[in-house]
């Protein structure tokens, strides 16, 4: 367990930046999800966590002290990879067990250890089969436990649901949220599902092109999206931009004119599809297509400022294609963000009227 | 909402499907008997002189009588293509293992009744009497007495060995570097390697000579070794760095996150993922030393230093024409242990491709 810290820390490759200086502190037995794209630099973050690499400049430091020095082996992080990295030639509880070869402790210990860890992630049974006859979730359990097997300080998940099916994704991902509120490791998961960040994650980290976006919960980062791209991220299915003009207390939107407050020139309007509804009044256009989806249904509308995604709670479908609807919305949901910065801008807010 | 309406035949096509079945057995059968004939065909320039070294070697007395090959391959060929038919025409069962094991009997039979006699162990002299030159019909080439054949033999599997184990450890170190680090000149190095396996060796041979003379290890296993290593590592080294090219860096930060040091996790976890690298560089590399012939040619000039090549080269160059019979058991004698080699290793060499990782 330990406070992990960076302080201004960056990663370049020759002349390329793959991490922007960056500061962040992750609190003892916290669960933080680092979100992005592939190439943000969240791996080479996590990398550098473990020690793999070396930073450009900056600190690491756990529990306040600069580990920069300090070779991955000592560093007492587990980690776990997308590709689970287990050893082909060796069998699940060797895996397991090899962390252990590098520490002193008796054998009967270490074979103790084994089958608590084993239990605890449930591969007890599969202890003598080789990495190549397990499936990929079992895979996904062997790597986990060779990484708690040294009760590590840090645990870091690499992606680790993105090679599961859709079914066993859902069942790991509360697994290890319960494993780590159990054993209450500060925990670092690495992820560009953003249905992972959210479900697992105390806090998530948003990153892009090597930078860092936005930190919050994750209903801070739903609720106020810092920019378009996180706004865009965050959100399934993904909120509805709208481009619209801001001028003298009115936003224009095609045809549409909305009173509101705090902003001018270009802006866009970001409306998630859940705070749509379809009702008397609001922008007029026409159902275009359909999408069941169970507890609710996503249809799409075409208007005169192009598609607009809606999602209705409930599984009836009230309404047919090509049936000429409003679309309507509660003011407070909208979000206000500046086109060319792509910011949000703090302050601005559509009115009703 | 408009119905979509797909065109109905109006009655449909009657289908015979015993007889379409028939038809696709019969096309695999003819395909079938089509590759084998092939096979056959491809694989006889390349079986019968090997088979003419083989029964040379067990029956010819003097000159060159092929009359056992013939003999040989008069009842081979038929007897083969006699189990060809029985494999492609019979369902797999007892009644066809019966079979096989009587066409088997039957041809060995047939061998012994037709060859039988005059087969003898004659040719074979050259493993229990030293003193074959005398046995020879003319004063051989080189002189005086010849060295024992197991004296030969060690030399050549000193030779091989020496430089296999060499060539593995070199290519192997220098394999994991190349693909693991970046270092000032790495590409030009990599394209280096390539080039130099470009070159004929052959040119070389004067220089070498001379830098072997002024070394002061011209006549020395120690020297051909050292070259034959210096040719052949290129070519390894790039087999090997593309074999840990394979090895996926997830496995050794995971081993260095386990508290392995670099260099343990290298030993432990990589290396055993290029293993099947390792064994068919060492396989090469063997065969390459155990029949090499030009620079021991050049270099090696005592008795004692020869390898197999310049005992069968000195075997065969008698000044009153060559004892082919014995020339052809001592190529039965030196090809034998590359025969062994490939029988206990090709389970690993088919191995290769199916040796990544599975992730």
């Amino acid at each position: 367990m330990a406070v992990i810290e960076l302080v201004g820390i960056s990663k370049r490759w020759g002349q390329v930046s793959a991490l922007a200086p960056t500061d962040l502190r992750i609190d003892d037995g916290e669960f933080v999800a680092i979100l992005g794209p592939s190439g943000c630099g969240k791996s080479t973050t996590l990398l550098l966590l473990a020690g793999i690499y070396a930073p450009t400049a900056g600190e690491v430091r756990f529990d306040g002290a600069v580990v920069n020095d300090v070779e991955a082996r000592d560093r007492n992080v587990g980690i776990v990879f997308q590709s689970y990295a287990l050893y082909p030639h060796m069998t699940a509880r060797d895996n397991i067990l090899f962390p252990m070869r590098f520490k002193k402790v008796a054998r009967e210990e270490a074979q103790r250890r084994v089958r608590g860890v084993a239990d605890l992630v449930q591969v007890g049974q599969l202890l003598d089969r080789r990495p190549s006859e397990l499936s990929g979730g079992q895979q996904q359990r062997v790597a986990l436990a060779r990484a708690l097997i040294k009760e590590p300080q840090l645990l870091l998940l690499d992606e680790p649901l993105s090679n599961l099916d859709a079914t066993l994704r859902l069942s790991m991902r509360t697994e290890i949220k319960l494993l780590q509120e159990k054993l209450g490791i500060t925990t670092i998961l690495v992820t560009h599902d953003q249905v992972e960040a959210t479900t697992m994650a105390d806090r998530i980290i948003c990153m892009r092109d090597g930078r860092i976006e936005q930190v919050g919960t994750p209903d801070e980062l739903y609720r106020r999206p810092s920019s378009l791209f996180i706004a865009g991220f965050i959100g399934a299915p993904p909120i509805n931009l709208i481009a619209g003009r801001a001028a003298d207390g009115a936003i224009a939107v095609g045809s549409v004119v909305l009173p509101s407050s705090g902003a001018s020139g270009q802006v866009t309007i970001g409306l998630r599809p859940e705070h749509l509804m379809i009702g008397e009044t609001g922008l007029a256009g026409r159902i275009g297509q359909i999408e069941p989806m169970g507890r609710e249904i996503l249809y799409v509308v075409e208007t005169d400022i192009g598609y607009v995604r809606l999602l209705e709670q409930g599984s009836n479908v009230a309404h047919a294609i090509g049936q000429p609807v409003k679309i309507g919305f509660l003011p407070s949901n909208a979000l206000v963000f500046d086109t060319a910065t792509e910011k949000l801008i703090a302050g601005a807010e559509v009115r009703a009227g | 909402m408009t119905a979509i309406v797909i065109a109905q035949p109006a009655e449909a096509p009657a289908y015979d499907w015993p007889k379409l079945a028939a038809k696709a057995r019969s096309r695999r059968r003819t395909q079938n008997l089509l590759l084998y004939g092939l096979m056959v065909l491809g694989a006889l320039p390349v079986l019968v002189p090997y088979l003419w070294l083989f029964t040379v070697a067990f029956s010819g007395r003097t000159g060159t009588s092929t009359l056992v090959l013939w003999r040989t391959l008069a009842v081979l060929l038929p007897a083969l293509f006699g189990w060809s038919l029985l494999r492609l025409t019979m369902a797999p069962g007892r009644r066809l293992h019966m079979l096989e094991i009587g066409l088997a009997v039957a041809t060995i039979a047939l061998l012994a009744v037709l060859t039988g006699p005059y087969l003898h162990l004659d040719n074979w002299r050259f493993l229990w009497n030293r003193d074959i030159a005398d046995t020879l019909k003319g004063a051989s080439g080189v002189g005086g007495t010849f060295p024992s054949v197991w004296t030969a033999f060690g030399n050549s599997l000193f030779l091989a060995c020496a430089q296999m184990v060499i060539v593995i450890s070199v290519a192997t170190l220098a394999g994991y570097y190349l693909s693991r680090f970046d270092f000032r000149g790495r590409p030009s190095y990599l394209k280096g390697l390539l080039v130099l396996h470009a070159f004929p060796a052959m040119t070389l041979i004067i220089p070498i000579f001379l830098m072997m003379y002024w070394i002061g290890l011209l006549d020395t296993l120690t020297g051909v070794i050292l070259i034959i290593v210096a040719l052949e590592l290129p070519f390894a080294i790039f087999v090997m760095k593309g074999f840990f090219d394979a090895v996926p860096w997830d496995i050794e930060m995971s081993a260095m996150t386990d508290g392995a040091s670099r260099r343990q996790a290298f030993r432990m976890v990589v290396l055993p993922q290029v293993k099947v690298g390792m064994l068919a560089i060492a396989i090469f590399a063997f065969l390459r030393g155990w029949e090499e012939y030009v620079f021991v040619r050049t270099l090696l000039t005592s008795k004692s230093n020869w390898t197999m090549s310049l005992y069968l080269f000195w075997m065969r160059d008698d000044l009153m024409g060559t004892d082919y019979a014995m020339v052809s058991a001592m190529g039965v004698f030196y090809v034998l242990p590359s025969v062994v080699l490939y029988t206990f290793m090709q389970k690993y060499l088919t191995q290769m491709t199916i040796g990544g990782i599975k992730g």
